[in-house]
């Protein structure tokens, strides 16, 4: 039991000292990068020990360090919560952060700040670290703010670029909107329930009231993309690829998921805060796969792909499955690294060509890739036993057999169907028919920093769904029967939306090609919710503050209300009351006659 | 009422009428207004000398220096009329007519 501790707070401390060491002179050189490299790899290894400990022994703990500071009687401290959660996401994260870092020593290579890119890259795991591995609210808050910041750095790291500079901004400022959800339940929790540790609240709030769930909902829509401030996520595709896979496919983006299954407890018995997760989650991976449908640039399809299957996690959560959800959130990270690897081997290859219409017959030219990415798209699919299946056939099985809301089920259906539509798209496109590129490319892929990353996530794409579902202890008693045309659905609809899009896929090959109605415009235009929400309410927002502001406030109140009024009043009382026409001889001689006529009659009056 | 009282007084009379009925020229105004001013102060200084009234021997003075400014500004007048019109007409004063 002593290694357990131990090794717990070895894997975080020995991602801190590369940061440390970034003040001295080694942080200059090239060997900086294989230093932080070989420490993520290190504290890969050093995590495994607890994940090991805990499948053996399925005993959670908690290590509770240091006391910072007793406000009356809040006690904050310094908690680490070693449960099923964190023990399995962090060897998860640190697998797939490593290879990332292989990777990008390869596709940053030309790149002056390279060491402040890993540098960067550490600096959020650690805070993604934090964040799992907290036990109370503030120091999530700590981790969660962390991902964010992180998170804006990296997006804008080209930031000569103006898009760049918007994408990270537009981050930032929707993450904002989320983190008023975790303030409001933070004050809630303090307020109700005088503490902020997790083992207080759950053990004194059995039943909670909606608010503290409803904010904690707020900050997850806000972190995971969910509809209604989705719009960074694929904007946030600005970042180098590296970028997108660590931050925005695997590990940010599901930090507000793992929000909701740390507060399982309490959702589990809240009815209405299940339905709205349900109903969000569905309507989120519906409308992000319409959108994935007609995007032109690879990138942008597997973000709305991440944000589609993001959905579906919350969908899960709104079923009452948190630790589904989880399995979800792991598998999920390693196909789609993977699939953002491939694309950025493609990019790289193809002189920085993002673009799908003008890639092509990648078939034979890149094998290792091909073979990647189209593993990877299967994975995704859900295809069987491969790692998709095991997470999401089961969440399908499980939302076509529950008592649920069927409007949710509907759009999850029709969404798993164009799941395998776009993946077609970008196989067809990206692999197939003939290249449509310039001719003198330098296309190689031999490179072992390149292959080795994309290698081994291969493998956890194939086999982690396997391995991680084995050791998962059973929460649930598992569904025994369950009819034939059930259980067949998803591969169902998946085959479905295969058949339809390669039908589809075929009509490109004609040389005119026939535009469909306007119907398209709601699917490449992201659903007009970008034009509308990020031009429409600024818009609105600032004519009405100018109105008040200079209009109502300047011009009519302070100058007009009192000074320009009675110097008007008395212009026009001054024109009206005299009728001078400056006639003064005459005003003169009636002045004269009146005085002696006065005296006259005044003197001698009979 | 003496006849020295109905003289001055008749002086009085006769310069309120030129101020009241002159023709064109804004100087005779003037002039008749130095000639009330005038009467007035010989009108009260026979009057006080004569009935021995010492408390009031001031005031006949300060008419005068009342008077005085009182020609100053109208001076005053008469010269930026001059300056705007060229001459002093009476018949140029109208530019206050609504």
């Amino acid at each position: 039991m002593n290694l357990f501790t131990s090794s717990t707070l070895l894997t975080l401390l020995m991602l801190i000292t590369p940061v440390m060491v970034s003040s001295t002179d080694f942080y200059k050189n090239n060997k900086y990068q294989h230093y932080v490299k070989n420490m993520t790899l290190l504290a890969f290894i050093t995590s495994l020990v607890p994940m090991t400990m805990f499948i053996h022994t399925n005993q959670e703990m908690l290590i509770s360090n240091w006391h910072w500071t007793t406000i009356h009687t809040l006690k904050l401290t310094l908690s680490f919560k070693m449960d099923y959660f964190s023990l399995m996401f962090m060897p998860v994260a640190l697998f797939i952060t490593w290879s990332i870092m292989e990777f990008s020593m390869w596709y940053m290579h030309s790149d002056p700040h390279i060491n402040q890119f890993f540098k960067y890259l550490l600096i959020f795991l650690i805070t993604m670290l934090i964040l799992v591995t907290a036990n109370n609210l503030f120091q999530l808050f700590i981790g969660w703010e962390g991902v964010g910041i992180m998170s804006f750095l990296l997006i804008s790291w080209w930031f000569g670029r103006t898009d760049a500079n918007t994408a990270a901004l537009q981050a930032i400022l929707y993450n904002r909107i989320g983190d008023i959800g975790f303030l409001l339940s933070m004050a809630w929790f303090l307020h109700n329930t005088n503490t902020w540790n997790l083992q207080q609240i759950f053990m004194l709030s059995q039943n909670p009231p909606t608010l503290p769930l409803l904010g904690l909902t707020l900050a997850a829509a806000g972190k995971s993309a969910q509809f209604g401030l989705h719009p960074w996520l694929p904007s946030a595709m600005e970042g180098p690829t590296p970028v997108s896979a660590l931050l925005h496919s695997s590990t940010m983006v599901v930090a507000g998921i793992f929000l909701l299954i740390r507060f399982h407890p309490l959702t589990e018995n809240n009815k209405l805060i299940q339905t709205m997760m349900l109903s969000l989650g569905a309507l989120t991976t519906l409308f992000t796969a319409i959108c994935a449908l007609t995007q032109n640039d690879i990138k942008k399809i597997i973000a709305f792909s991440t944000s589609s299957q993001l959905g579906l996690m919350m969908t899960t959560l709104g079923l009452n499955q948190p630790h589904l959800t989880f399995l979800h959130i792991c598998t999920h990270a390693f196909f789609k690294a993977m699939l953002f690897l491939c694309s950025g081997s493609i990019i790289h290859n193809l002189n920085n060509e993002q673009d799908i219409r003008k890639m092509g017959g990648l078939y034979k030219i890149l094998p290792f890739t091909t073979t990647a990415l189209i593993i990877g798209c299967f994975a995704l699919t859900g295809m069987p036993f491969l790692t998709g299946f095991y997470s999401k056939d089961l969440i399908i099985e499980t939302a076509t057999s529950s008592y649920t809301n069927a409007w949710a089920l509907l759009l999850t259906l029709t969404a798993t169907s164009m799941t395998a539509i776009y993946s077609t798209r970008i196989i067809f496109f990206t692999l197939l028919e003939q290249p449509r590129f310039p001719p003198l490319m330098n296309i190689n892929e031999t490179d072992p920093m390149l292959i080795n990353p994309i290698k081994r996530l291969l493998i956890g794409s194939i086999f982690a769904g396997f391995i991680l579902s084995n050791s998962m202890p059973p929460m649930n008693t598992p569904l025994m029967t369950m009819p034939l045309h059930l259980k067949l659905t998803a591969l169902t609809v998946t085959t479905l939306g295969f058949v339809l899009a390669f039908e589809i896929n075929t009509y490109s090959k004609n040389l005119k090609y026939p535009y469909s109605s306007d119907s398209i415009k709601f699917s490449t235009l992201l659903g007009y919710f970008p034009t509308i929400m990020h031009r429409l309410s600024p818009h609105l927002v600032l004519t009405m503050s100018q109105k008040l502001a200079t209009s109502l406030l300047d011009l009519t109140w302070m100058e007009t209300a009192l000074p320009k009024t009675t110097a008007l009043i008395q212009l026009k009382a001054s024109t009206l009351t005299s009728n001078q026409k400056g006639l003064i001889k005459l005003y003169f001689l009636s002045f004269l006659i009146t005085m002696t006529l006065s005296m006259l009659l005044f003197n001698y009056p009979e | 009422m003496s006849l020295v009282h109905i003289n001055i007084l008749i002086a009085f009379a006769v310069s309120l009428t030129g101020l009241l009925m002159h023709r064109s020229h804004l100087m005779s105004a003037l002039l008749c207004l130095e000639g009330m001013m005038l009467s007035l102060f010989i009108l009260a200084t026979l009057t006080i000398l004569s009935t021995h009234f010492t408390l009031a021997n001031m005031m006949p003075i300060i008419l005068l220096v009342f008077a005085a400014c009182e020609a100053a500004i109208g001076l005053a007048l008469l010269v930026m009329v001059s300056n705007t019109y060229g001459t002093d007409y009476v018949q140029n004063l109208n530019l206050l007519q609504c």
